[in-house]
Order: structure tokens, then C-alpha cells, then sequence
């Protein structure tokens, strides 16, 4: 399955949306009396993104596999964002990006844990200061 | 004597219940960003108030924009039974719960506190155009039937609203071209590539006295001190009523009645200041100043209404 | 008054120590305001309004306006330095000014923008004093059919900027036009796309996607590496602390460039500066001979946008002062600060008051000048920003990412927005496919929709209006020989491959 480029993946993707997107546009109108409806602009780009992307990936050479470690650890820098995010609804913003803060310095950079968490109070206080005491800029 | 003592500790008793008093700054929420209309007149009553006295304690504007109002109302209806925090509303309010699934406050959802003003509209065109009075442009439309154009905001503004009464009463018809700017509606009357607008006093004023645009009638019920010689709908020979845009003040629901009843005396004192008649003055805006009971018959008179021209219009009503 | 009388007058008012005083807060907030994504003039002088009640309308003006402009020096930094844009405009910038600092030479970089800022900036301002009237008039003649049309040139420009790949250019570009269209219709009120949310109903908010897909996407991709001591390289030596005179004779043009159609396009209501800077970019990219080095660090790349963005707001005071039409969302709250101090701004509004209007265009002058001595010598002293080591300037990324969205809707669904988009950054980038054309699709998507309509409305369905009419027309026909020249290059490279092969 790997055997098959990136290039054929984003295409299947991009067909997927395109159908998506046509689909959705049987609901609404295409014309109405006043002038094309809401139906219009978009079934014309679904349509055209379906015919693309089909023709990107009847086009995809096979390729060889990527850095898939590279590429795990971005993900992994990524989860740690979006629980960062949520963790900011639930706790606030201080203590939310400090943990992320502290994941990214820790784990993605392997620097010791002290530092580490010198480093995350230290970016979370700048913040503070900057935006919520100088600027009155909320923060979440 | 018992008779006295008693009605004295009664009297006591009524004026310790008007007892809320807010002890920390009040949040407005308003549905547009800053320097939007809502903005705009949030910060001004706000400076106001301050100027008068009229509260012990600040006011900060909160902006909570998306969807329209539906973001802010879902906002002030999330606070029930805060008692430090009110909202400004607009016609925008009343009338997305009735064409969109996704607002899903209404006013009635929230505490109505008081309708402050009427904003009043004229209809105008270019100063070069043919049209006299109205009766001129609804004829050409009659025997042009969709050929003429007006520019305005959403199909569910107070702008269509307007046109489709008048379509319905006179049975003529014309195109409407919306526009989300106010910039440019403007710049598509003067640019001759629309007919007819509906557009705001204070927008026009300029414009009319540059000799640009000529105003053909008003949409209001009695005549504005600035335009005394343009007859209204009804003075023009329309039996249509002058549909007004509103704006006022909510607040969340499930507040106790005194906290409702302190906001209510706040803003009818604030409408009898000098500062507030400048204000409207300045911005020709019709008094349109109403308590909180009047305020909930207001509203479901007047959503019964739209939702009746609505859906004449062709629109989907989905509550 | 004519021209230099009002001019000589204009500077005997904007001198006055109290309005210089006011033209430096201006600009100095400004620049503060710029840099800070998420924070924009309009919110900045929103928040100030009630303060300029009590001052003299001219100075409040001055300090406006200076905040105005000032924002659009100051959203080239975060831009170039963290391919953070700090405003919508200044999106453009990071395609080629952060290759640029990658390439250790953010130094150059912004050293150009402030200089393609102030040229622009002071064009910009001329032609607020020479043209505005007629220009105004001309405006005027632009509407629906002639929006769509320069819309589709704009995407148009989507050809130049494809890079490698077309198909995948136009992919992207396709989902920009796609996300532009979700929310509610104004015309129908239909909900589009919204997935029954209400944060939906009124669209996704342009600073969340170009944030996500430019400033996280980038820090994601960084990610992948295990250990890397320095985010970026740090400018070493004069050459690349500021420009050299090489880097401003190459942008002989883009200086040009920018500051024309910058302000062409801000006179337009409703044609804002981020596609100010896309089509100056687009043009520079098409005249340049390193056409196909744009993307990767091409000084010219930074300099075309740049100027143009700050030239737009030249541009746009012009609908503003001259008719009392505000073209924006930042010069409709000049509108109602006019109105708060008691003008009337509309066609009579420069004839009677002649001090106010000539005050402000000499601060304007003023307040370039100030830009640029304020900016230039910041320059090294931000290009140092890079010497953070990448565990602490990447963090500091993400956390002005989320406070800069925070800040401009306060909306926690806004930021779920921003994460997804971040992701979406990253494998785009993995996938090959440039981010550029999604962000061009968003940003004209839906205006180029509601022209297209109001033009059919306009002509009752008949699709010659676009063409009946010469400026709608000229520029579509524009726009075709933008989208086939390429096309017969590469038919012509087939042809000749072809020839090659046969032999």
C-alpha cells in the first residue's frame, strides 16, 4: 500500500472533498429567480477539483517511502497542541501552554527537565507581561 | 399608629429590594467588531452613562462577533443569572433565529431590558435620475417589471424588507443586489450601476447636499427634523408600514427582578438626558424608547410580521 | 486651494509641536500594532475613540492615520523574521521574506520592507493630493463586473505563483475557494458549509487560516528533525543587516511596482490590501527575469508587496475623504471618528475644511519619515530575535499564534480553527502542494462569488455584461493571457522534447 506516492493519497482526498462538496450543493439552489443561488459558485470548483484531482492522481508516479520518524515526531508535536489548546479551554491559558511548552522543549528537543521548565515559566511569564499586563490583550 | 409603623417598615421593605447595585465593571456584549455600529453605540452610551453618572462602576465593551448576533446572543444566554453583564441588541437579532438553524437565541431566550432607538431610512437615487418622487420610480418599475435595481444588505435586511411591501402593495417589481458593505451600496447608486437605495440619514447627508443624490421618500411615521419637505411611505401614497431597525439592550436570563428593574431605571434615565438628545440628534435617530414589558411585545409583533414577509419573499423560515 | 498653498498650509499645521507629538504616537503604536498578529488598526482605534473625543480634531487625526499606516510597517517583521503574518496584507511578505531570512538575510529583508514601505507610502500620498477628486470619479465606474474581473485576474496570478506543480496549485487554490464559501449567503441566507456550528455561520476568519497554515504548518515541519541549535541563521556582518545596493537597484521596479497599483487598487471601496499585494507580487513576479526564484528568497519578493500594502492606504483615503465613502473596515472607523467629532465626510468635505484635510496629508509626509528612521535602525536589532535557540523561539511561535487569534475573536473555536489549520499547513507542505494559491482562493473566494452574482443580477442573467463593458473586459482578457501563456510555454518546451526525442 505504501508503494503508492503521496501524490495519489492527496488526490483520493481531494476527490473525496470534491464529491463532498458536490453533494452538498443538491440541497441549495442552483438558480433562482434572482440570480445564480448558492448552489452555483460552489458545485463548478467541486467539479473542478474532482476532475484535478483525478487527473493528479492517475498522474502520481510510484515513490519511495519518506522519513516516517521525521514525520511521527511532527504529529507528535501537533498532539501536543491541540491538547495544549483544549487543556487552555479547561485551565487557562498559563498553565495550558506551559505544559505544551514544557512537551516541546522536553521531548522534541531532549533538553533536561530543569531546564526545560525554566524555559516554559519562562516563556509563559513573557507572555503574561507582554500581552495581558501591557497590552490588555485577553488571553485565553 | 400601628397602621403607619407598619406601611413605614413596608416602604423600608420595597426600597431594600430595589437593592442591586453592580460592584464590579459591567460587560456589554455586542455582536459586531470594534468600530462596528453595535461598537460604536455600546462605546458611546457607555461614555455617556459615565458623563451622567448614571453607574458607579465602568462599562467594557465585549465584543463577541460570529454569525451575526448568534455568536453574542449564545454568549449572554451561556450567563444566566449573571447580573453584572447586558448586551446591545439590533434588528440582526430578531431576525437570524428566524432564517438560520444555527442561531438558536432569541430575544425571548434572554431578558428584554429596553428598546432605545428607531432607526429611520430614506429612499433615495442618484440626482441625476429621472424619478421625482416615488410614485415615479414604482411606475417605471411597473412598466419595466425587474429591470431596475436596488442595492442594499442581506436579503433579510430592513432594506428588502421595504422593498418587498412595496412590490406587494403596488404589485410592481425590481431587482435588489446585495452588497455587504455599506461603502459599497453607496458607490453603486453614485456609480449609476443601481437605481435606488434605501439608505441611513446620516450616510445620505453629505451626499445630498453635494447635490449627488436626491431623496424620494422616507421611511419613517412622522417626518425627521432634517428632511421636512420629503413625504413619508405613507404621506407618498404607500400604505406600508415604516419598518423600522431597532436597537437596544438585553440581558442575560434568570436575573432577579430588581437587577431587571435597576437596568430598566438606568436607561430610561440615560433617554431622558441632554447628552442622549444631542446624541440622537447627531446621528438621526428616532427616539424609539420602550420598557422591558413593552420591549417583548415589540418583538413578537414585530418577528410575526417578518416571518410572514419573509416568507413571501421566498426565504425559508426555519423557527 | 490649490495644491501649494493647501500644502504649505497643510505643513504649517502638521509642524505644530502638538500634532508632531500625535503623528509619533500614531506611528509608534502603530508599528506595535502591526507586529502583533491578531491586532489590528481597526480594533487599536476603536479602543481609542473616546480618548480623541476631548482632543483637537487634527491631532486626533494625525494619530489615527498614523496608526493606520504605521500597522503596515510594522506587520513585515513578524512576517519576515517568523513567517507569522501580522496582518492579512502582510501574508504575501512571508513567501519570500522568510526564505530570506533562512537564508540568513532577514537583516536585507527588512531593511527592504521599510524601505519599499516609505517610497510606497509617500507615493501613496501624492496621489491622495494630485488625483484624488477624478480618481474618485473613476472609481465610481468600478462595480460589480469590474470587480469580478480584477478578482480573476487575481486568481489568475495563481499560475504564476504554481511553482513545480500546476495541478496541485490549482488544487489549492480550489480549497481556499472552498473555505471562503463556508458560512452564510448573504443573498439567500442559505448556511453553507457551516455543519451546524454557529461559530461557521459567519466564515472562517482569514488570520486564523494564514496563521495556522503559514506560522504553524512551518513549526510543525520543524519538528521532524531531532536536534537543531538554531531556528535560523543569524545575519552575520553588515551585508546582511540591511540591504545592500545591490538588493535596491533589483527593486527598481517592485518599488514601482507596489506603489502604483497598491494605491490603484486602495482607491477601489472594498478591494482591500492583501490583494493589493498578491497582484503586485504576481506582476513583479511576471516582469522579474528570476521569475522562477520567486518563493525561495528573492529580495523583490518582499519589496512589491510591502510597498503595495502601504501605498493601499494612500489609496484607500481617497474614497474616504473625497466622497465619504469608507473602503475598509479600518477607514470606516476613520468615517466614524469624523463623525464623532462632528464632521460631515462626504464630497464637500475637502472644500470646507481645507486645514484638516491638507494638515493630514502633510503629517502623512511627516509620518513616513518618522517610519522610516524609527524602523531602519530596529532593523539588526530584530534580525538578533533569531538568536534564540529554537526550543525557545518555536514555543514563542506557537503561543503568539494562539494569543494573536485569542486576541482578535476571542473565540476558543477559533483556536480548535487555528490547530486544525496548523496541520493542514504541515502536510501541505509534505505533500508539495504551495500554500500561497489556498491562501489567494480565501482571500478572493468570496468576493470574486458575490461579484460574479451581483453582475448576473445586474444583467438579469446575461453573462455579457462581463465582456460588454471595456474595463471588465480588458481585464479578463488579462487575466485568459496570464492563465494560457504558460500554457504555450509549456506546450512549446512538450513540442520541442518531442523533436529532441524523435532525433
Amino acid at each position: 500500500m505504501f508503494r503508492r506516492s503521496p501524490d495519489f493519497w492527496s488526490g483520493l482526498a481531494l476527490i473525496a472533498l470534491g464529491v463532498y462538496i458536490v453533494t452538498a450543493t443538491r440541497g441549495w439552489d442552483y438558480l433562482s429567480s434572482e440570480g445564480p443561488g448558492p448552489a452555483f459558485f460552489p458545485r463548478w470548483y467541486g467539479i473542478a477539483m474532482i476532475v484535478l484531482a483525478t487527473g493528479l492522481m492517475l498522474f502520481s508516479a510510484k515513490s519511495a517511502a519518506g522519513d516516517w520518524r521525521g514525520v511521527a515526531r511532527a504529529l507528535g508535536a501537533w498532539t501536543a497542541i491541540a491538547v495544549g489548546v483544549v487543556l487552555m479551554k479547561l485551565v487557562g491559558f498559563a498553565l495550558g501552554f506551559a505544559v505544551l511548552s514544557y512537551f516541546i522543549v522536553a521531548v522534541m528537543y531532549r533538553r533536561p527537565p530543569l531546564q526545560s521548565a525554566l524555559v516554559a515559566g519562562g516563556v509563559v511569564a513573557a507572555f503574561y507581561l507582554i500581552f495581558a499586563l501591557a497590552l490588555g490583550v485577553p488571553l485565553p | 399608629m400601628k397602621t403607619v409603623l407598619m406601611a413605614l417598615a413596608l416602604a423600608l421593605a420595597g426600597a431594600s429590594a430595589h437593592a442591586f447595585k453592580p460592584t464590579r465593571p459591567i460587560e456589554v456584549v455586542v455582536h459586531t467588531g470594534p468600530g462596528g455600529g453595535s461598537d460604536l453605540l455600546a462605546r458611546a452610551v457607555a461614555t455617556m452613562i459615565e458623563k451622567e453618572k448614571l453607574l458607579p462602576v465602568r462599562m467594557q465593551v465585549v465584543n463577541k462577533t460570529g454569525g451575526g448576533s448568534a455568536v453574542a446572543a449564545a454568549y449572554l444566554a451561556e450567563k444566566g443569572g449573571e447580573q453584572n453583564t447586558i448586551g446591545f441588541f439590533t434588528g440582526v437579532w430578531l431576525t437570524s433565529p428566524l432564517t438560520s438553524a444555527e442561531a438558536k437565541v432569541t430575544l425571548r431566550d434572554l431578558t428584554p431590558i429596553a428598546r432605545l432607538v428607531l432607526e429611520p431610512a430614506l429612499i433615495a437615487v442618484r440626482a441625476d435620475a429621472p424619478y421625482k418622487t416615488l410614485g415615479d420610480f414604482i411606475g417605471a418599475a411597473k412598466q419595466n417589471p425587474g429591470q431596475l435595481k436596488q442595492s442594499g444588505g442581506s436579503v433579510t435586511s430592513r432594506d428588502n424588507v421595504v422593498r418587498q411591501l412595496l412590490q406587494k402593495t403596488t404589485g410592481a417589481r425590481w431587482a435588489f443586489i446585495s452588497f455587504p458593505g455599506g461603502g459599497e451600496r453607496i458607490a453603486a447608486l453614485l456609480g449609476g450601476h443601481v437605481n435606488m437605495m434605501v439608505i441611513e440619514p446620516a450616510e445620505a447627508g453629505e451626499h445630498i447636499r453635494a447635490g449627488n443624490m436626491r431623496v424620494l421618500a422616507q421611511v419613517s411615521d412622522q417626518r425627521l427634523p432634517g428632511f421636512p419637505n420629503v413625504p413619508t411611505l405613507k404621506e407618498a401614497g404607500f400604505d406600508v408600514p415604516a419598518v423600522p431597525q431597532v436597537r437596544g439592550v438585553v440581558a442575560p436570563p434568570g436575573i432577579p427582578a430588581d437587577n431587571v428593574a435597576y437596568w430598566e431605571d438606568v436607561f430610561r434615565r440615560l433617554t431622558r438626558t441632554a447628552s442622549w438628545r444631542k446624541f440622537l440628534q447627531d446621528n438621526q435617530f428616532e427616539d424609539g424608547y420602550q420598557n422591558a414589558a413593552e420591549l417583548a411585545k415589540f418583538y413578537d409583533d414585530f418577528t410575526e410580521r417578518m416571518r410572514a414577509i419573509l416568507q413571501e419573499a421566498g426565504i425559508k423560515i426555519v423557527r | 486651494m490649490d495644491i501649494a498653498a493647501g500644502l504649505l498650509h497643510g505643513f504649517a499645521v502638521a509642524l505644530q509641536p502638538a500634532n508632531l507629538l500625535w503623528c509619533f504616537v500614531g506611528v509608534f503604536l502603530g508599528t506595535i500594532v502591526g507586529i502583533m498578529p491578531g491586532l489590528g488598526p481597526p480594533a487599536t482605534i476603536a479602543m481609542l475613540l473616546p480618548l480623541t473625543a476631548q482632543m483637537n480634531p487634527a491631532g486626533a487625526m494625525i494619530m489615527l492615520a498614523g496608526i493606520y499606516y504605521g500597522a503596515k510597517y510594522g506587520g513585515s517583521t513578524t512576517s519576515i523574521l517568523l513567517n507569522v503574518p501580522g496582518e492579512s496584507a502582510s501574508v504575501v511578505t512571508c513567501l519570500d521574506g522568510y526564505q530570506l531570512a533562512r537564508k540568513g538575510r532577514a537583516g536585507a529583508a527588512l531593511g527592504i520592507a521599510a524601505i519599499a514601505s516609505f517610497i510606497a507610502g509617500t507615493v501613496g500620498v501624492l496621489g491622495l493630493m494630485l488625483v484624488a477628486p477624478p480618481l474618485a470619479r473613476f472609481a465610481l465606474a468600478f462595480s460589480s463586473p469590474e470587480y469580478f474581473a480584477l478578482m480573476a485576474l487575481g486568481l489568475a496570478m495563481v499560475v504564476l505563483l504554481a511553482g513545480r506543480s500546476l495541478v496541485k496549485a490549482l488544487l489549492a487554490m480550489l480549497v481556499g475557494l472552498w473555505l471562503a464559501g463556508i458560512g452564510t449567503d448573504p443573498f439567500s441566507t442559505t448556511s453553507r458549509f457551516t455543519f451546524g456550528r454557529m461559530e461557521l455561520l459567519s466564515g472562517i476568519d482569514f488570520v486564523v487560516v494564514a496563521i495556522g497554515v503559514f506560522a504553524l504548518g512551518e513549526v510543525l515541519a520543524n519538528m521532524e528533525a531531532r536536534e537543531e541549535p538554531l531556528a535560523l541563521p543569524v545575519p552575520r556582518g553588515l551585508r546582511n543587516l540591511l540591504p545592500t545596493a545591490k538588493d535596491l537597484r533589483d527593486c527598481r521596479f517592485a518599488f514601482l511596482n507596489g506603489s502604483v497599483i497598491g494605491f490603484l487598487i486602495g482607491v477601489l471601496p472594498g478591494a482591500g490590501s492583501t490583494i493589493a499585494s498578491f497582484i503586485s507580487y504576481g506582476v513583479e513576479k511576471a516582469f522579474s527575469r528570476r521569475r522562477d526564484e520567486f518563493g525561495t528568497g528573492v529580495i523583490e519578493g518582499v519589496a512589491a508587496p510591502e510597498g503595495a500594502n502601504n501605498s493601499e492606504t494612500g489609496g484607500a483615503l481617497v474614497p474616504l475623504l473625497t466622497l465619504g465613502i469608507p473602503g475598509s473596515g479600518t477607514t470606516a472607523i476613520l468615517l466614524a471618528a469624523l463623525v464623532l467629532w462632528g464632521f460631515k465626510p462626504g464630497p464637500l468635505f475637502i472644500s470646507e475644511n481645507p486645514q484638516l484635510f491638507w494638515g493630514l496629508v502633510a503629517s502623512m509626509y511627516i509620518g513616513n519619515v518618522l517610519l522610516l528612521i524609527l524602523n531602519l535602525p530596529l532593523v539588526p536589532l530584530f534580525a538578533q530575535v533569531l538568536r534564540a535557540p529554537a526550543y525557545t523561539l518555536y514555543p514563542a511561535i506557537i503561543g503568539l499564534s494562539i494569543v494573536g487569534v485569542y486576541s482578535a475573536s476571542g473565540s476558543l473555536f477559533d483556536l480548535a480553527l487555528l490547530t486544525g489549520f496548523g496541520l493542514l499547513g504541515y502536510l501541505m507542505r509534505k505533500l508539495d502542494y504551495p500554500s500561497a494559491p489556498l491562501i489567494l482562493g480565501l482571500v478572493l473566494g468570496g468576493a470574486m462569488e458575490r461579484a460574479l452574482r451581483q453582475s448576473l443580477m445586474m444583467s438579469e442573467g446575461s453573462l455579457a455584461i462581463l465582456v460588454s463593458r471595456p474595463l471588465a473586459a480588458a481585464m479578463l482578457s488579462l487575466a485568459l493571457l496570464i492563465l494560457l501563456v504558460p500554457l504555450f510555454t509549456r506546450l512549446n518546451a512538450w513540442r520541442l522534447q518531442a523533436m529532441e526525442e524523435e532525433k
